[in-house]
This record gives structure tokens, C-alpha cells and sequence, in this order.
């Protein structure tokens, strides 16, 4: 308790070390924590631009249909399971879809389409949808043989809103599906092989369409954090308990991205481990400066009757004391930094827009390990560095160290 | 001059602790930017590498309308002539020529929607990886016109294995004919990509065109450039100059704009972390700095009571700052070089499978350019004189009797 | 148009002049002049027919009755009679272009080549039912083999094609009777010798003086469940076809 005190009025003693010293470690750890926080934000909204726009957090299928789509893989009770998802802590959206193949054609040209049946309202709410509208407008909300053709597929069939479109399919009963729609708008999701086939129907006149009745093949889940997707593709699938369907997050329906995600994440981690290696040698650097050069203060210490055990405990709580202050500086401006961020972000160089989401900043984040990993390089490296001073000081002959200037 | 520069070093050699300190501590930092650098360097050229070098190529030139109709007869026009300036164009490395059709592959056991790939083995092995992603069979030895390598997955699909018969079915230019070939598998590939492994046959040039009725005629050319950087570049007058006659070139990042974009987001985490690690490194030097000169503040007190002028204090200080930053330099150019060489050998793992139809190589290897050992020495200089400044100035305005009371 | 639709009336023409060409003539067990019978059966001038076709899946069975003309080759008229929510449905092919007629939408769709070819996808035939221009007899090494099937009235031929024929079989082993050479069977190997496909012919019956197996059975041995039955109800052939039966104005005209 006493060298506690003693620790404290050292540092106020010598305020201008303390304040370099400090400065070191709190600057370090901010720095650390905005470029954690940054990267972090930035994957995220990399993650988000896929996952958000089209693919969804979780998706349901019956079960085989990711691994070989067939018509007949399908979700027959889907109003049930979308309302058990709806209930699902966490889940922020959902929509359904059907799809299918056929050929479609405008006038005199032809080509094959992907029917993809949706719920306007639920996947306007879940994907924005209607931001991924170039051209026309997006589907009324009652079903009225509407379509909306992909970017490519529209280009391919010269086809413009406004114009008349016929498509043929094979429907579930094995009839010959086709039925005649009105093209209100063009749509970019931002994968151009898809938009390259994609011809958009209501939902319920492509279940008319191909004979589906109330089915679909694919619920899009959008939760409401993006950390919190594996807790809730969790909760859903104890809700839904049902071994027919397939209930997957975009870790696994989308894992080749995921992997070149975390692929790309461990080249950015060799980079935040140099940043956080020079931080700490900073510090190392700094403690292992004022314990050295305090040679003479401690064999003043040592003098008047200090034992060894208690300079060492004095110079490790010293350089603990520096390294809470500064970690709890770091803390409060790394937040506030960070948060700034993470709401306002940084203008982009060069804006674009992706599958209907507009990129313009890039976007901080605020998370636990922004935080957590600098405090501990910082505390760690600090601590370490300064047990060999702190053993030297504790050694020192009163005699000699007076002598040293 | 010579005084101050033999006094300084003296200082720096009197301390050899401090100094060592000191100056591994800037130099570390001094490493780090050079390593950093590689690294990004690295990144970007792992990055564009794996978006080109499987398959698409840094730029290709079609048919202006090829890209949105793949019509049969959509070939390049003027040909030989295009190739001409293509073989003496100096910043294009190399080149290939391909024709590209959709076609129904046939086995005994099911049939299966393609693009059938017309290609030059030999250069194709510059501007590809298939040869490279066989995994049985081999990539057209011998030249038997029949040989069809295909993807891994499609032989799944098709219920073959090498050596086994299938039937191409293609529409052939301009009267719609079908045309229809026997080949037999000589090489299964697989790259990961499911797209490619799942819905792509490459056959012998000729043997396509042949089938195709397109005589000499190709759908696409595929280049690299000298230089990999040329291929992100939209400004580059080559787009230009070879969209001409009905012809288009374009870069891969207009063929893949959302892996472009993706790169680029990613690309500027990457300079903003390098930033931040830029102040990281700065804060370590004015840290360095202080700390070795201002505990010293009891000697320049001394020095100035024997009756140094302010003047040839700074001058002195700053000399000394000087002396440490050459050290630090020495001692950061060594450290990474070493770090970055080995890392340049070994590679970084960086396991990655594929994003948006591209494969990612798996060892990242940082890429050392001999601008790193010139510019960021000369940047740490500057600054580690720059920081010197405020201690010197300092130290010239301090009064004798004040400084060896205040260094206790 | 539906897939299996497609595809099956691409098939139709070669398979069922497969069918009526065989011989009525007694054979003397001369294979080559069985195997110049089959490829006679290509030289057919023109048919009409009214046939019904059943498509069995693990999904769903349905049967359609259906109208078809047919010049040589290159000209096929067919229009669905049968069910009724696929009425009217009529497909022209002349050569390599080919056009489907949509009553529900009274529109006409021109399918693209590049789509014919697609469209056979999943399909219980295959590609080389369409464009079989090559001759058994020229492009096929052929022999009359022994099958113990415990059968006394029927013999097999078993045909391998060139090397370099468009083809995917290894080899083709037809059954047929022995008295009229009416064929009962033609099994698909693989090159391995694998079994892929079965094609059981049954119920002869006189079509215009001719004795032809009216029920057709296509059972790929890839799919499991899946098989395609065509009866034939009407068969007549060399009847003077109206040329204006080929033309888009009869496409549209829902008769």
C-alpha cells in the first residue's frame, strides 16, 4: 500500500516523463485500436455489400437443394417457418423465393432465363430491392404479371420496360408453363452472371406459373447484427426443428467467399501484428529509458535503507500505473475516434455502387477486440519490459549508482 | 562541421546502451515501413495475379459485341493485322488466341451445357492456368485433334473418365448448323472455381474453328502485360488504341468490376493501416528521441554553464540526432531487408479458395523494390531531424543553473 | 417450351422411321441386309401420325396425344391435342430453325440454335437422336451376335460405330425377330460395356400395310424413374402433305 503511494507520487513527481511515457503507451494503443476497428469495419462492409444484397445472413432450403437444385426440393409450408424465423431473436427480415429455368422471349429474340419469384414487400425490407432498379420501377404490391428483367438478360432480349415478355417453362406437374408478362423495370444486383439470366416474377404468379402452389426453394434470413449470425442460425434451427430442411449461414451457402474473407482478413492481421510489435517496442522502449536512467535515484533509495524487493515491486506498480492511465486515455478517445467513424466514415476516393448499395465512406467499427488486444499488448509489453529494470534497480549498490553522474 | 559531426558520434558512442536502445527502437520502425511496404506491394500483386492468371488474363479484345451476344460469328476483325501490332506492342508481354462458343457436351450417361474453348496449347500455357490445374490425364501432348480436356467437376456430371467419348454439339457461323464431333477426354482439370469446373471444354484451335466455319478467325485475344499494374490502369492509352474496327479491349477489371471494387476497399484498409502504422513509428521516434536527450538535460545544462552558445547547442543536439537517425537507418535497412527477404522466400500463408470466380494463390510473398531503401530511410531521417528540432531549441534556450536543478 | 417436350419432338422424326422402315420381307438372317433395311428408313418421303406420349418421372406421370406431319428430314409440324391445359400447342422445325406456338399467349417464340441444344438438358434422350444423318450400314461395323435370352425367334446385331463418328455409344445391340426383323429391343452400351439405355418396341400392328410396333418405350438407365412411352394411335406414311402445313400462318392458326 505504501509503495503504492510512493509509485503514485513518482509519477506526478516527474510529470514530463510520465506525460512522454504515457504518451508513448496511449498513443500506441489508440493507434492499434483504430486500425483493428478499421479493418474490421472495412471486411464488414465487404461482407455486408455480399450478404445484404442478394445472398442474406442465413438461408432455409429443403434439404439437397444447395447441393443439387431440383423444382421439387421445395418448402412446402413456408408462411409457417417464415413465422417461426419472424420470431427468432435476432432476425431482423426475411423472403422468400422460388426459382426455376425457361426461356423467354421479346419480340423476335429469344434466350434462356433464371425465373426467380419474390416477395416484393418482404424483399425490399430484407435485400432492397428496389434500390437494384435502373431503369422502370419495381413490382406493385398485388401480383399483376409483372416482371423485372436482369441487366444483361435485358440487354440480350433488346427488351425495355414497357414491353411485352413470354416465357415458357416446365411446371411441377409437368405441364408446359408459360404465360405472358409486362417488363416494368430493369435490375443490377451487382453479379453480372446472374443478371445476365434473371427474369423476376411476383412471387405468387411464378408459384401460378410453375404449378407450386403456396412452395418456394429459398427463405433469406437478415439478422439484425452480422456478428451475431452463427447465435442465430442457431435459434432458428431449434425453432424450426426440422430435419428437411437446411438451414445454413452465409459461412457455409457462401464459403468459398468466406474463406478468401478470412484469407484476406490474415493478410491484414500481419500488418495489424506489426503495428501492434512496434507499439509494443515503443513501450518496451520507454520503460526500459526511465528505469535507466533513474539509475541514481534508486541508489539514493537503495541508500537510505530500501530493500531490494521493494524497488522492484515500486518500479513495476510505477509503470503499471502509466500503463492503466494510458490504456484508459486510449480507451476513451479510441472510442470516440472509432465511433465517429464508424457513423459518420471517411469519404471514399472514388464512390461506387454495388447491387443497388451505394458505396461512398468507409466505415470504422467499435468491437470488443478493437479494445481488448491493444490494452493487453499494451499492459503486456509494459509489464515485460520492465521486470529486467526493475530487477537492475532492485540490485543496484547505493554506492555505485550515486557515483553514475 | 567535421567537429560537431566527431563530437556527436562521441555522444552517440559514450551511451552505448542509450544509443543502442535508441537506435534499434527508430530502426525496428525504419523495418517495419520497408516490410509493410513489400507486404502491400505484395498483396496488391497476389491480388491482381489471382484475378488474371487463371483464366481471364489482364485484358482481353474481342468483337465489340461479343461480350453481350457470344454470337458464333462474332470474330475479331482484322486479325492478322490486330496480332501484328499486338507482337510489337512493347508493354504487352505475351498474348493468346481463343475462340469461345456455347456447345452441348454429350456422354453416354448425360449431356451438359458448355462453353467450348478453341485454344492454343502453347501460348495458352503463358496466359492460363490449365495446364497447371490438370489433375489426370495431361495437358495436349501428342496432337491428336480429338484430345478434350475438361473440368473436374463436368466429368462428375458426365460420367467420364479419361479416354472416354463424348459428342460436341456447336452451331456453326452465320447458317446455324449444327456441327457435331466425337472427342475423347485426354485431361481432367480442376481449379476450384465451380463455374469452371463445372461448365467449361477446351479443345485444339483448330479443331474448333473447324468446326465452327470460322476459317482463321478467333472470338477473343487474351494478354499480359509487362507490367501486372498496367492491366487496373483505365487510363491506359492501349484500351484506346485497339478498340478500333469493331473491336473492343478492355481490362479484367471492367469484365469483374465487383472484384475490382472489392480490391479496392480492401486496398485502402490496407493504406490507412499502413498510415496508422506510419504514426505508430513516428510516435517511436519523438519518443526515442525525447527521452534520450531530455534525461540528458543535466549535461547540456553543464555544457551551456561552461559557455556553449545557444546556437552551437542546437547545432550540436541536432548533429547528434542526426548521427542516431544514420545509425538507426543501418541498423532498420539490415533488419528488413533480412525479415523481408526471408518472408520474400518462405511466403506468408494466406490460404485463401476462391472470391467472385477467382482463385487465390496460397503464399503471399512480399515484393522488396529498391525504393523502400531510398525513400523511407530518407523520410525517417527528416523526421527523426524534424522531432531533434524541438529538443535542441529547447536545450539552447535553457539556463545553465535551471537545467542541472530541473535533471534531478 | 418445356424441355422433355422439346426434345422429345426433336427425336420423334428418326425414331419412329426407325420403326416403320424395318422390312416385312423374310430375312435370311443376312445382317447386312438388316442393316441396309434400318438405313432405308431415313429415305421415308412423308407421314402423318396421331400418337400419344406418357412421361413418367419421380414427380409427376403425365400422357399427351398429340397430331405430327412430317417432310423427309427437315420439316416437322406437331400440335398438342391432349391435355387440355396444354391445347394448342404447336411447334414447326424446318432444318435447323424452329418455332413454338403458345395459345395462351398467342405468341410465337423463335428458339435460337444455341437454345435447341440447350433445351434437350436433363433430357431422357440425347443429342445424337436429333442429327443422326450417318448411316448403320456405312458408319457402324456390325455382326449378328448370340444372346442366350432363351429366346428361338429372334436375332441380334451388334454394331460399333466408326472411331471418330459423333457419337457417344460404345456400341448399340438391337434384337429383332428373327421371321420380319420387327424390331423388340435396342440396348446403349457405354464403351465399357455399360448398359445406359433400353428401347423396348411391342404391340406390331399393321400401319397402312406396313407391320410396325405401335408402343415405343425410351428407359435411360442414368435416371432412375425416369421413362418415356409413345403410342402410336394413326400412322400413315407417303400421304401428300400440304406444304403450307409447314408455315407460321398455320403455326398460329389454333385449329
Amino acid at each position: 500500500m505504501l509503495t503504492l503511494k510512493i509509485a503514485w507520487r513518482n509519477i506526478f513527481r516527474q510529470k514530463r516523463r510520465t506525460v512522454l511515457t504515457v504518451l508513448t503507451m496511449f498513443g500506441g494503443f489508440t493507434l492499434s485500436a483504430l486500425s483493428i476497428g478499421w479493418a474490421d469495419g472495412t471486411y464488414n462492409r465487404i461482407i455486408e455489400m455480399f450478404t445484404r444484397n442478394r445472398l442474406g445472413h442465413v438461408q432455409i432450403h429443403a434439404a439437397g437443394y444447395l447441393d443439387k437444385p431440383s423444382l421439387y426440393r421445395k418448402i412446402d409450408d413456408f408462411t409457417r417457418v417464415g413465422d417461426i424465423v419472424e420470431n427468432t431473436e435476432g432476425v431482423m427480415a426475411w423472403t422468400p423465393r422460388l426459382y426455376s429455368a425457361g426461356l423467354a422471349s421479346v419480340g423476335e429474340k429469344t434466350a434462356g432465363v433464371q425465373i426467380i419469384g419474390i416477395d416484393p414487400v418482404r424483399e425490399s425490407k430484407a435485400t432492397r430491392f428496389e434500390k437494384k432498379i435502373i431503369k422502370g420501377v419495381s413490382f406493385s404490391e398485388v401480383p399483376s404479371h409483372e416482371a423485372i428483367l436482369g441487366k444483361g438478360a435485358a440487354r440480350t432480349l433488346r427488351a425495355e420496360p414497357g414491353d411485352e415478355i413470354v416465357v415458357v417453362s416446365q411446371g411441377a406437374d409437368g405441364s408446359i408453363a408459360n404465360d405472358l408478362y409486362n417488363i416494368v423495370g430493369i435490375a443490377e444486383s451487382g453479379d453480372a452472371a446472374m443478371d445476365q439470366s434473371a427474369f423476376y416474377l411476383n412471387l405468387a404468379d411464378a408459384q401460378e406459373l410453375l404449378a407450386l402452389g403456396g412452395s418456394i426453394h429459398e427463405m433469406v434470413i437478415i439478422a439484425d447484427k452480422l456478428d451475431d449470425v452463427p447465435e442465430v442460425t442457431e435459434r432458428i434451427r431449434e425453432g424450426l426443428n426440422d430435419a428437411n430442411l437446411e438451414i445454413a449461414p452465409w459461412q457455409e451457402f457462401a464459403r468459398s467467399f468466406y474463406v478468401a474473407m478470412e484469407a484476406d482478413k490474415k493478410g491484414s492481421w500481419v500488418m495489424l501484428f506489426i503495428v501492434i510489435l512496434i507499439v509494443a517496442i515503443g513501450v518496451l522502449n520507454t520503460v526500459l529509458m526511465t528505469v535507466l536512467e533513474r539509475t541514481r535515484e534508486y541508489g539514493v533509495l537503495r541508500a537510505v535503507g530500501t530493500r531490494p524487493p521493494q524497488i522492484f515491486k515500486l518500479v513495476i506498480i510505477e509503470v503499471s500505473l502509466m500503463a492503466i492511465i494510458s490504456i484508459i486515455i486510449g480507451l476513451i478517445l479510441s472510442l470516440v475516434i472509432n465511433y465517429y467513424f464508424s457513423v459518420h466514415g471517411v469519404p471514399m476516393p472514388m464512390s461506387f455502387t454495388y447491387g443497388g448499395m451505394e458505396f461512398t465512406h468507409y466505415y470504422s467499427e467499435v468491437n470488443a477486440h478493437s479494445l481488448y488486444l491493444p490494452a493487453i499488448t499494451v499492459m503486456f509489453s509494459a509489464l515485460f519490459i520492465s521486470i529486467f529494470p526493475a530487477i537492475k534497480a532492485a540490485r543496484i549498490a547505493p554506492a555505485r549508482a550515486l557515483r553514475s553522474h | 562541421m567535421r567537429l560537431y559531426l566527431k563530437l556527436a558520434i562521441r555522444n552517440l558512442f559514450r551511451n552505448k546502451r542509450r544509443t543502442f536502445i535508441a537506435g534499434s527502437a527508430i530502426g525496428i520502425g525504419l523495418a517495419a515501413l520497408i516490410f509493410t511496404d513489400a507486404l502491400i506491394i505484395g498483396m496488391e500483386v497476389n491480388m491482381v495475379a489471382s484475378a488474371t492468371e487463371s483464366y481471364l488474363g489482364e485484358g482481353q479484345i474481342h468483337h465489340q459485341d461479343f461480350r453481350s451476344s457470344y454470337a458464333v460469328e462474332g470474330t475479331i476483325n482484322n486479325l492478322p493485322e490486330v496480332i501484328e501490332r499486338l507482337e510489337k506492342e512493347e508493354i504487352v508481354d505475351k498474348f493468346t488466341q481463343r475462340t469461345m462458343t456455347f456447345a452441348m457436351i454429350t456422354s453416354p450417361a448425360n449431356l451438359s451445357a458448355v462453353s467450348m474453348v478453341g485454344i492454343n496449347p502453347a501460348t495458352e500455357r503463358d496466359l492460363s492456368q490449365i495446364d497447371e490445374a490438370i489433375i489426370s490425364g495431361n495437358y495436349f501432348e501428342g496432337n491428336n485433334p480429338r484430345d478434350i480436356i475438361i473440368g473436374s467437376k463436368l466429368a462428375e456430371i458426365l460420367e467420364v473418365d479419361l479416354g472416354a467419348r463424348v459428342v460436341m454439339t456447336v452451331a456453326q457461323a452465320n447458317t446455324g448448323d449444327l456441327s457435331q464431333e466425337m472427342f475423347r477426354i485426354s485431361g481432367i482439370y480442376h481449379f476450384n472455381i465451380k463455374e469452371m469446373d463445372r461448365a467449361m471444354a477446351f479443345v485444339r484451335l483448330p479443331k474448333a474453328q473447324e468446326m465452327l466455319g470460322i476459317g482463321n478467325e478467333v472470338h477473343e485475344i487474351v494478354l499480359k502485360f509487362s507490367d501486372g499494374s498496367h492491366g487496373r490502369d483505365r487510363s491506359l492509352p492501349f484500351w484506346e488504341e485497339y478498340s478500333n474496327d469493331g473491336n473492343e479491349a478492355v481490362s479484367w477489371t471492367v469484365i469483374l468490376p465487383e472484384l475490382d471494387a472489392a480490391f479496392e476497399m480492401s486496398q485502402f484498409a490496407t493504406y490507412i493501416v499502413g498510415l496508422i502504422l506510419f504514426g505508430v513509428v513516428a510516435l517511436g521516434i519523438i519518443n526515442t528521441l525525447f527521452m534520450s536527450l531530455h534525461e540528458r538535460m543535466f549535461e547540456f545544462g553543464v555544457l551551456r554553464a561552461v559557455g556553449t552558445r545557444p546556437f552551437t547547442m542546437a547545432r550540436l543536439i541536432l548533429f547528434e540526432a542526426g548521427a542516431l537517425a544514420a545509425l538507426s537507418i543501418i541498423i532498420g535497412a539490415v533488419i528488413g531487408f533480412i525479415v523481408t527477404y526471408l518472408m520474400t522466400q518462405i511466403g506468408i500463408d494466406y490460404t485463401g479458395i476462391e472470391f467472385s470466380g477467382v482463385t487465390y494463390r496460397e503464399l503471399l510473398y512480399p515484393v522488396m523494390t529498391v525504393r523502400q531503401y531510398i525513400e523511407f530511410p530518407i523520410v525517417v531521417f527528416l523526421f527523426t531531424l524534424l522531432i531533434g528540432l524541438y529538443p535542441a531549441l529547447y536545450a539552447a534556450r535553457l539556463s545553465p543553473a535551471k537545467a542541472m536543478r530541473r535533471s534531478f | 417450351m418445356s424441355r422433355r417436350f422439346l426434345k422429345l419432338i426433336i427425336c420423334l422424326t428418326p425414331v419412329w422411321l426407325v420403326i416403320s422402315g424395318f422390312s416385312q420381307e423374310k430375312g435370311d438372317m443376312d445382317v447386312e441386309s438388316i442393316i441396309r433395311q434400318i438405313d432405308k428408313l431415313y429415305r421415308s418421303e412423308s407421314s402423318y401420325s396421331e400418337f400419344e406420349m406418357e412421361i413418367v418421372t419421380p414427380h409427376w406421370q403425365r400422357t399427351m396425344s398429340m397430331d405430327a406431319w412430317t417432310i423427309g428430314l427437315d420439316k416437322t409440324f406437331i400440335r398438342i391435342n391432349e391435355p387440355k391445359k396444354d391445347k394448342g400447342v404447336a411447334t414447326l422445325r424446318i432444318e435447323n430453325e424452329m418455332w413454338n406456338y403458345l395459345p395462351k399467349t398467342n405468341k410465337v417464340m423463335k428458339i435460337p440454335p444455341s437454345m435447341m441444344m440447350s433445351s434437350w438438358m436433363g433430357s431422357d434422350f440425347t443429342n445424337d437422336d436429333l442429327v443422326k444423318e450417318f448411316s448403320l450400314y456405312e458408319d457402324y461395323k456390325y455382326e449378328l451376335i448370340e444372346i442366350d435370352e432363351g429366346y428361338d425367334n429372334r436375332i441380334y446385331v451388334n454394331c460399333i460405330p466408326r472411331e471418330d463418328l459423333p457419337v457417344v455409344w460404345g456400341n448399340i445391340v438391337i434384337a429383332a425377330t428373327k421371321e420380319k426383323y420387327t424390331p423388340i429391343w435396342m440396348k446403349y452400351y457405354d464403351e465399357d460395356g455399360k448398359l445406359m439405355r433400353v428401347c423396348n418396341y411391342s404391340d406390331v400392328r399393321n400401319f397402312g400395310g406396313r407391320l410396325i410396333p405401335a408402343v415405343m418405350e425410351m428407359i435411360p438407365r442414368t435416371k432412375e424413374g425416369h421413362k418415356t412411352v409413345i403410342r402410336y394411335i394413326k400412322l400413315e406414311f407417303d400421304v401428300k402433305i400440304d406444304e403450307d402445313i409447314f408455315s407460321l400462318r398455320n403455326l398460329r392458326a389454333n385449329k
